[in-house]
Formats: structure tokens, C-alpha cells, sequence
């Protein structure tokens, strides 16, 4: 029995048109050959998939590797090294039935066998990866079937696996290559993918060429990726309107103002990045619900939108933005409300006001988000003190514990549980808040043993309420992004997990 | 020199009533946000507004305040501890004059930002650990002239000290040696203003001046550096205020010398 | 001469090693308790705990600072500074990279500072225009700080009239066309301030040396004004120049911080400042040697050249 796979085109009925999706560029039909400069702020530390944190890093594995499967434009889980698969009847059981023919790019096969010993080592302990923690909870095991059948035994039921298959955990990487290389591998990695690393130079740019043996029929178009470290956006720009580069991304809608209108460029924009400020909720002042409350009914989010992202972006009510299956559209947050926030203050023991300090990383959004946080909060009589920070620190102390009141901002994961679980879970390796409510607790963990899609809704609904209204964090907005293409590249399509996929791209002559 | 003098003076008459004047004069509030965003000048707002909506021109007019705030400070800061230094490597010979000229060769040499630099990093930027750390920075340049003027002094008072009937040192550095000093050291000192700011608006504008959402030179010129293809004035207005007031301090300065 | 030269030299080395000694333990013993744990910060986001512990133990921070330290000189010593807690990098080679780029762009600026000063200043065109622009443009050098100079230049030359690239670097292989229109303003920008502090200077030198009896002696034998403004005002005039290019130079071992991060330049300054927001204390502490080093260096060259080079001293030994 195939299982009802997550993102059946049904339950994304109310997708709203182009909020997610991105648009497609239409430039002529996919020509041949052609190297595409591409310009990242990047901060790679590895290329080795199995050790990969950083969020640009999967700029270029999606390049030097397949995942087993792949995320389409709205989330839906698709074939990819993978080509189906089959889960049990309890549900604890996934095959996966590969796609034949493929081999990596030093030529080792790629099987059963390659996929057992990628997921065997992710869970290794002494291997370390920061994966493990991820599959751990989920996958018991792995068989070998056969050469082009690999089963996955689950701990429990898991629709979670797909989407984890489908980024970090499911780079397929060259056993024997790995095992070769050891360390080296992280500046030259072995995958079945459509282009092959060639060079990286720490600080300047990463080189990727075309593979010849690529197994995708017809792909890649191109024939040479390079990947251009900048130093900002504006730098971006610049090169982009200059030509010297083809494409950039993580560009805010003020970013692209000068070159809107301008020819020869074309804007791609992604929303759904996640803004909002979290604190303790477990300790002095922020245990105080009246207080939190107060916060929140101060916030004008609509003014925060217009302000930072010129209105593009979106009010957020909650974790999820419009467009993903598991958006609420009757969940909503405590509205603006400067009086009701007036008299909260005063009823949770702050009747002169409440004075703390808001950490500041040197992030321009976060910067101009914080300011204009300072200025609401004062209307009610809340004083908040821009603490600022460097942006090497400031997770770090998030994550110890120092840092007590922040903004911070995720990106989307392509199933609810990614995002949901680690923020808001008690057990959640990113639940900063100290968040702990038993019933959110388990509601998340039925949802994540489910595979039918309405209960799944329903239940991360309820979920999301609670949270909502327990306020372990304060929802500002969803950011607005833009890519900015060249107008003769061909074929970009934004995924929403806001990684650019460069591999089906071309280049036209002009 | 004398046209100098007087621009100098206007325009450092100038800063100063702005700063003192800034909420009379300020057209807006400098820290109210609007949804106006990096708008070009206008009859409203005469340098445009920044990222955040805010008017340029009333934030420049607030950039005042900091800056001439840090800038006479971190001077006398930096007079208060170059100024004995020289005082007494100039009167007093041999061992001390030595080991003390080679302090102040060592922390000459030394890049000045950089320190600053550090030691900001470390304490954390607000308007009291700039003024301390500019005005450590500072003082080898004062003690060194002030050590030189007061050589120059003391070779001509020594010969009447000899003849007088035992006047201390401290006696003959108070009624002849500071005197003597004392046109130098003010000429310096407005020297070291334009310095100060000079150096605290380039920490501002790397990031480590006084923080947002305060109407600082150097970190408004920093903010409206992504934006120069918006409202270049974002940047530029702040520059030359921040040049201006140098240069009117510098050329004080320099003409009484 | 040469005993009394070699003196200096040998003297002055010590002096190197024992500052730089000096300002390492300094640094080391004040900034290692501000440092927090780098692991966490090496990892980011999606770190586990248990992956920021294993970092944090293989670096070895729970060790006591004077073990550090000695370890770390051990290190450096031999040629390894460590690893860049930010890009794991081996930190040598982060710097060696970027030296060039510095040398470069400071070499060219001082040296463009040199010449413009001494030549506008010799030039014998006293009372003319000429004059006045030279003192503009000093002021203008010395008091403009480099961030409004260069974002004015970018604003102008880029943005407005769109001539030159704003920012960035483009290595020599890319091009030298390419190369040099990327380094027109950060070279405009550095080389104004000293362009500003060299003049005053040398002018101040060179009023004292026009006014010499020797310079009455050229002119009274039919020399013409510029040959001796520039045969035998200027060599003499030119000495302090020359201790204040050693110290400017010294001082730009670290790096031209802000030309460099206004222009994004792959320089030592610009990872200077990016190591001390980083907190990356390995990078920090081995470009804070290097200036250490370059500022001693500096000093001792610019004093050997200037005892060459001038005759009084010369002569008397």
C-alpha cells in the first residue's frame, strides 16, 4: 500500500498562488553550455554532507550531490535518486526503490549498499554527525534488500523521513571516496550529482564543473558553475547590474530597489522566512504571562512589514506562513493594542513600566526590526535597550543561555515537524525558550507518527494554538527575499526552503 | 592663516550651537520611524529620510551632540595624561626624560585605530569607554610636543634659575615652564578634538560607536552605505558634518602655532 | 659607520622580540577571559550541544591560560598560528593570503603620497594658485576621515557616473586592466591622508632648507629656480619624510581598516576587524604580532635610510 505522501496536490488546494511557489522565469529554451557566476555571502565551512550546518553550504551540495528525494516547488516530496517507494501497512517499514544506472562521480556504484552505509553513518556515534540527532529518533535501522532496494525500519510510523531525505541526511555521498579522503573529503566531495567540485577557494569562490556521466538524461544544461563569495548585498547588486555575476539571492526588497525597473535583470521573490523575538519563559520577568501578553498586544507588525520590508512580507499570526498545508488561517495573535498592553503592564506588576535589554546582532534586519520594536515598546511604557552583539556570538549565547531576550528568524522546513519540534517540543534541540507545555508535547509527537494528512492538520493546528497563546515568543512577520537573475538565465524556480537550486539552469546567449 | 582662523571659528561656533540648539532646531525627531523609506530630499524632510523613515537632517543635527561630546572629552582625556607626562620628561633630565621619551616613542608608533579598535571591542562601545579609550590613545603626540616645548623653555630659564636662590622644580615648571607650554598645549588641544572625532567616527562607522538607534555620525554614515544608490544623502550628509567639524577644530588648531 | 649601524639593528631586533613577547602575553592573558566558547560559534545554528562540547575539549578551553600561551608560542614559533576558529582555516595561510593584497595597495598609496607631496611642494611656484590648491587639498587629506572620502569617490565615480567599479578586488591573473580600475579608489582614498601628513612635513623641512646659505650659493652660480628646488632643496628637505613614511607604513602592516572594508578588500585590515567581531582570537593575535613586528621593522628601516642618507650623519661617524 503506498501511504498518502506528504503534499498530495488536494491538501494544497489553498495555496496561495505565487506566496510559496516561486515564478518561473520564462526566457527562451534551455540552451547548452555556459558558465553561470553566481554571487553568495558564504559562509561554507565543509562540503562533506555528513558534517554540513551552515546554511550555504547546500548551495553547492545540491550541485555536487542528489538527496534520495527532492522538494518541489511547494514542499511535495518528489523522486529523485530514489524513484518510489512503499511503506508498511503499520507504517514502520519504507523501501525505497532506486533509480538504476547511477554512479558517483568517481565511479563507484551507486545501490543498497551506498544508501545503508550514507545513513548508517549519520547515526554513528563515533562519526559524530550533527545529523544523528535528526534520525536517531526515527530510524531503527536500515536493510539491504537488494542492489536497487534499500528498507528503512522505523522506531515509529514517520512521515518526518521524507523531508529529511530530501536535504542534509540525504546526500548521497561515495563511500569509497569518503573513506579515501577522511578529512579532505570536505574540500573535495564525491556525489552522484550533476556537476562536480572542482576548486574552493576559501574566501574568493568555489568551482564546479559539469559531470559527463551525469545520470540525469539531458542535464545539466550548463557547463560550469562558479560560486563568487561576496562580501554584502550591495556588492551583489552591483556585479549583478555591472554583469560580472549572473544571479543573487538574500537580497531584502530595499536591496533590490535600483534595479526594479531596470532591464536585463529579473526579480524572483520568496517569502516565508519566520522573524520573530523570543525569551525565556521559564524564569523572572518572562514566567509572567501578563507581561508577555503586554508585549505583544504593543507590537504594531503591520508597521514592521511596511517599514522593513516595504510591505512584501507578511504579518505573522504564528510558526507558518500562508501556502504550507499546515496553515491555520483562523490562528491568530494577540492584536495591536496599545491600550490593552498599557493596562497588562500594570496588572503584571509593572505599573510604571518594565525596563530590559533586546540583543542586537549586526544583522541590518534585525537592526532595523529592533529599533522599531524600541520605539512601540516605549508608547506603552516598556523601555528596551539595544544591546548589540557580533554575529559570531550571538547564537552561541542564545544557545547558552545568556542571552535572555532576542529577534531571531528560521527559515521554512518542508515538514511541519522541523521547525515545530526543535523550537517548541520540551525536548527540541533548538527550544531556547525553555518552553515546556506537556500538552504541546504531545501533540507533536502523535503528529509526527502520522501519516494521514487531515489528523496531521488538525493536530499541529492544536498545537500551534497553544503556543500561540502561551507566547514562549512573540511573532513579528514573514520576510520577503528576492533572487536577482540576469534575464538570459533560464529555468530558476524558488523552492521554500529559500536554498536557490542552480542545476537545471541555462544560460542563453544574451 | 588669519582667513583660517575665522572659518575655523565660524564653523566650530557653528557645530556647537547646533548641538546645543538640536531639539529646538532638529525640523523632526530624529528617532521617529515612518513609512517613508530612504525618500530623496523634500520640502519635508531636506536631506530625505533613512531606512527606517527617520528625517536626516534632524538626526544629523542630533550627530552633533555625540560627537562633540567625545571629541572634547576624549581631548582632555588625553591632555589630562600626555600633558604631566611631558611636563615632566621635559624639566626633569636623565633617567626619567629617557624612560619616558621611550614610552612615548613605543605608543607612537603604535596604529592608533587598531588599538582603539581592540580595546572597544572588549569594553564594550558607550559614550564613556570612547572618551576613555580615544583619550588613551591619544596622548604620546601632546606629551611629546609638550616635552619638546618644554625643553625649549626650560634651556632658556634654566640660566635665571641657576642664579636664583633654590626655586623646586615644581616651582620653576609652575611659573615658567607652563606657562611657556601653556600657548602649545591649547593649540594642541583643539588638534586633538579633530582627532577625536576623526577616530570615533571611523570606529562608528565599523561598527563599534555608540549604538542604534542613536543619531551617531560615523554609524549613520555606516547604515546608509547599502543605500548610496537611494538616498546617497543617507551617507554623505553625516560625512560632511563629520569632515566639516574636523576641519574647523584642525585649522583652529593649527593657525595658533 | 657601519659598527655603530650594526648596533642599532641588533639592539633594536631585541626590542622587537621583546615587545612583540610582550603585547602576546598581554593580549593572550586580558582577552581569553572575555572570549567566550568559539565552538558554539564555529557551529551556528543547527549545532548540538554534545558537538559544541567535543569542539570545545579538542581546542582545548578548559585549560588554564598560561598552558594556552605557551602552547600557542610553541606554535608560532615554529610557523603555526593555529586554526581560525571561524573558518578552520590554518591561520598562516589566511594571512598570507591577504598580505599581498595590503602590501600592495599600501604601497602604492605611500609611495603616490611621497611623490605628490614632495613634488607639490618643491615645485617654486610660490604665491600662485598652485600653492593654495596644494593646501587644500592637504587639509582636505588630513581632516576628511577615509569613510567620507571613499564613499564619496564610490558615490561619484561608481554610482553616479558609473566609470569604475565601487567595490571588490580582482587578482593580477584576472586581468591587469580589471585589476587596476579596482584599485584606482581605494589608492585615491589611503593616499590622500598621507598625501596631507607627508606635505606638512616636508614643507615645514623645506621652508627651513630653502632659507639655507648652500641654496643661496646654487643661486648665485645662475642655477635655475627649479633645478635647485629640485637638485638641492629637495634631497635635503626630504629626510623627516622619510622617519614619517616608516612610521605610516609600520602602521599599515595591519592593514588600511577602513579602505579596505569600505572597497571590500581581501586584506589583512579587513580581517583584522572581522577576527576582533568574530572573536576569532587565533586570526586576531597573529595579525596583532605582525604589526608588532611591522611597526618595529619599519621604524628601524626608515632609520637606517635616514642615517644613510643624511650627510651630517654620514660625515660624522
Amino acid at each position: 500500500m503506498r501511504a498518502p505522501v506528504i503534499g498530495r496536490r488536494q491538501a494544497l488546494a489553498g495555496l496561495a498562488a505565487g506566496l510559496l511557489a516561486s515564478r518561473v522565469v520564462h526566457a527562451a529554451t534551455p540552451t547548452r553550455g555556459g558558465t553561470l557566476t553566481v554571487g553568495l555571502a558564504n559562509d561554507a565551512k565543509t562540503y562533506d554532507p555528513i558534517f554540513s550546518v551552515q546554511f550555504t553550504e547546500r548551495h553547492v551540495l545540491y550541485l555536487a550531490f542528489n538527496t534520495l528525494v527532492r522538494y518541489g516547488t511547494d514542499f511535495s516530496i518528489q523522486p529523485e535518486l530514489a524513484d518510489s517507494w512503499t511503506t508498511s501497512a503499520d507504517g514502520k517499514r519504507i523501501v525505497f526503490s532506486l533509480h538504476p544506472g547511477v554512479t558517483f562521480q568517481d565511479g563507484t556504484a551507486f545501490d543498497a549498499e551506498a544508501v545503508k552505509w550514507n545513513i548508517d553513518q549519520r547515526m554513528d556515534k563515533v562519526v559524530n554527525s550533527p545529523q544523528r540527532q535528526l534520525l536517531e529518533p526515527i530510524v531503527a535501522s536500515v536493510d539491504v534488500i537488494d542492489r536497487l532496494h534499500v528498507a528503512f525500519n522505523l522506531i515509529e510510523p514517520s512521515p518526518v523521513l521524507f523531508s529529511l531525505l530530501g536535504e542534509r541526511p540525504g546526500f548521497m555521498v561515495s563511500p569509497t571516496a569518503w573513506k579515501q579522503r577522511g578529512p579532505a573529503f570536505a574540500s573535495q566531495p564525491v556525489g552522484t550529482g550533476a556537476f562536480v567540485l572542482k576548486e574552493w577557494v576559501r574566501g574568493s569562490q568555489v568551482v564546479l564543473e559539469r559531470n559527463p556521466t551525469y545520470w540525469q538524461t539531458g542535464l545539466p544544461y550548463l557547463d560550469r558553475i562558479v560560486v563568487q563569495d561576496l562580501a554584502g548585498s550591495v556588492i551583489g547588486v552591483q556585479r549583478l547590474m555591472t554583469g560580472e555575476i549572473d544571479f543573487v539571492s538574500e537580497l531584502s526588497p530595499t536591496d533590490v530597489r535600483p534595479i526594479e525597473k531596470r532591464t536585463g535583470i529579473v526579480l524572483n521573490p520568496i517569502k516565508g522566512r519566520w522573524y520573530f523575538t523570543q525569551w525565556h519563559v521559564n524564569t523572572a520577568p518572562f514566567d509572567n504571562a501578563k507581561l508577555r501578553q503586554a508585549f505583544a498586544h504593543a507590537i504594531d507588525r503591520d508597521r514592521l512589514n511596511e517599514i522593513t520590508m516595504r510591505g512584501q512580507g507578511s504579518v505573522s499570526d504564528g510558526p507558518t506562513p500562508e501556502g504550507l498545508w499546515w496553515y491555520d488561517p483562523a490562528l491568530k495573535s494577540y492584536p495591536h493594542d496599545p491600550a490593552r498592553a498599557k493596562a497588562l503592564l500594570a496588572e503584571a506588576g509593572y505599573p510604571d513600566g518594565f525596563a530590559y535589554d533586546l540583543s542586537t546582532p549586526q544583522v541590518t534586519v534585525f537592526q532595523q526590526v529592533n529599533q522599531l520594536l524600541q520605539e512601540q515598546l516605549a508608547e506603552v511604557g516598556i523601555k528596551v535597550r539595544l544591546q548589540p552583539i557580533a554575529n559570531s556570538e550571538w547564537y552561541a549565547r542564545v544557545v547558552d543561555g545568556t542571552t535572555n531576550f532576542t529577534p531571531t528568524r528560521w527559515t521554512q522546513r518542508a515538514d511541519p515537524d522541523g521547525l515545530l519540534y526543535i523550537l517548541f517540543h520540551s525536548k527540541g534541540f533548538a527550544n531556547t525558550m525553555k518552553y515546556r507545555n506537556a500538552q504541546v508535547d504531545t501533540l507533536l509527537e502523535q503528529a509526527r507518527t502520522v501519516y494521514d494528512m487531515p489528523i496531521r492538520k488538525r493536530l499541529y493546528s492544536e498545537a500551534q494554538q497553544l503556543i500561540v497563546r502561551d507566547l514562549p515568543m512573540v511573532p513579528l512577520i514573514f520576510g520577503a527575499e528576492y533572487a536577482a537573475l540576469r534575464a538570459n538565465v533560464g529555468g530558476f524556480e524558488w523552492i521554500p526552503d529559500q536554498i536557490p537550486r542552480f542545476r537545471d539552469l541555462w544560460k542563453t546567449a544574451n | 592663516m588669519r582667513i583660517g582662523r575665522s572659518i575655523g571659528a565660524a564653523v566650530i561656533a557653528a557645530i556647537a550651537v547646533v548641538a546645543l540648539a538640536a531639539p529646538g532646531l532638529a525640523p523632526q525627531d530624529p528617532y521617529r520611524s515612518g513609512v517613508a523609506m530612504l525618500d530623496l530630499p523634500s520640502a519635508t524632510h531636506w536631506l530625505g529620510t533613512d531606512d527606517l523613515g527617520r528625517d536626516v537632517l534632524s538626526r544629523m543635527i542630533y550627530g552633533a551632540r555625540a560627537s562633540l561630546a567625545i571629541g572634547i572629552g576624549a581631548a582632555a582625556v588625553a591632555m589630562l595624561i600626555g600633558v604631566p607626562i611631558g611636563l615632566v620628561a621635559g624639566t626633569m633630565r636623565g633617567r626619567v626624560d629617557l624612560a619616558l621619551v621611550a614610552l612615548i616613542d613605543l605608543f607612537i608608533a603604535l596604529p592608533g585605530l587598531v588599538l582603539a579598535l581592540i580595546i572597544t571591542v572588549m569594553v564594550g562601545a558607550n559614550l564613556r569607554n570612547l572618551i576613555i579609550v580615544l583619550g588613551a590613545v591619544m596622548w604620546p603626540p601632546i606629551a611629546r610636543l609638550v616635552r619638546g616645548q618644554a625643553l625649549a623653555v626650560r634651556e632658556a630659564v634654566f640660566v635665571e634659575a641657576a642664579r636664583a636662590t633654590g626655586g623646586t622644580q615644581v616651582w620653576i615648571i609652575r611659573h615658567h615652564i607652563w606657562p611657556g607650554v601653556l600657548p602649545v598645549v591649547a593649540a594642541q588641544f583643539s588638534i586633538s578634538v579633530s582627532f577625536a572625532i576623526f577616530t570615533s567616527a571611523s570606529l562608528s562607522f565599523l561598527g563599534l560607536g555608540i549604538p542604534p538607534p542613536a543619531a551617531d555620525w560615523g554609524g549613520m554614515v555606516r547604515a546608509g552605505y547599502d543605500y548610496l544608490a537611494i538616498n546617497p544623502w543617507m551617507s554623505l550628509a553625516p560625512g560632511a558634518a563629520v569632515s566639516l567639524t574636523v576641519m574647523g577644530f584642525y585649522v583652529i588648531g593649527t593657525s595658533f602655532k | 659607520m657601519v659598527r655603530p649601524m650594526l648596533r642599532l639593528i641588533v639592539r633594536r631586533m631585541l626590542l622587537m622580540v621583546l615587545t612583540a613577547l610582550a603585547v602576546s602575553a598581554l593580549l593572550f592573558f586580558s582577552v581569553t577571559k572575555w572570549l567566550g566558547s568559539p565552538a558554539s560559534m564555529m557551529l551556528g545554528q543547527d549545532a548540538s550541544p554534545q558537538a559544541i562540547a567535543a569542539l570545545n575539549a579538542k581546542y582545548g578551553f578548559g585549560q588554564p591560560a598560561i598552558t594556552q600561551y605557551l602552547h600557542w608560542l610553541g606554535g608560532a614559533l615554529r610557523g603555526d598560528l593555529g586554526r581560525s576558529y571561524t573558518t578552520q582555516q590554518s591561520v598562516a595561510q589566511a594571512i598570507a593570503i591577504r598580505l599581498p593584497v595590503t602590501l600592495e595597495l599600501t604601497t602604492w598609496s605611500v609611495t603616490l603620497a611621497v611623490i605628490a607631496a614632495v613634488v607639490c611642494n618643491t615645485v617654486p611656484v610660490a604665491r600662485t594658485p598652485l600653492r593654495r590648491i596644494v593646501t587644500a587639498v592637504n587639509l582636505v587629506g588630513i581632516t576628511v576621515p577615509n569613510f567620507m572620502l571613499g564613499i564619496s569617490l564610490i558615490f561619484l565615480l561608481s554610482v553616479q557616473l558609473e566609470l569604475l567599479p565601487s567595490t571588490g578586488w580582482v587578482p593580477w591573473s584576472d586581468g591587469m586592466g580589471a585589476h587596476l580600475m579596482h584599485m584606482i579608489m581605494p589608492v585615491a582614498t589611503l593616499s590622500s591622508y598621507y598625501f596631507g601628513v607627508f606635505s606638512i612635513v616636508y614643507r615645514a623641512e623645506y621652508q627651513d632648507v630653502i632659507k639655507r646659505p648652500f641654496i643661496g650659493v646654487a643661486r648665485a652660480k645662475g642655477l635655475n629656480e627649479w633645478r635647485v628646488a629640485f637638485r638641492h632643496a629637495a634631497p635635503n628637505a626630504i629626510l623627516p619624510v622619510i622617519t614619517f613614511v616608516g612610521i605610516s607604513v609600520g602602521q599599515l602592516t595591519g592593514g588600511a581598516v577602513v579602505t579596505e572594508t569600505i572597497f571590500s578588500m581581501p586584506g589583512t585590515g579587513r580581517l583584522f576587524v572581522a577576527s576582533i567581531e568574530g572573536r576569532d582570537f587565533p586570526v586576531m593575535l597573529a595579525i596583532g604580532m605582525l604589526i608588532v613586528v611591522g611597526v618595529v621593522l619599519m621604524n628601524l628601516l626608515a632609520d637606517v635610510a635616514y642615517t644613510i642618507a643624511n650627510p651630517q650623519i654620514r660625515h660624522e661617524s
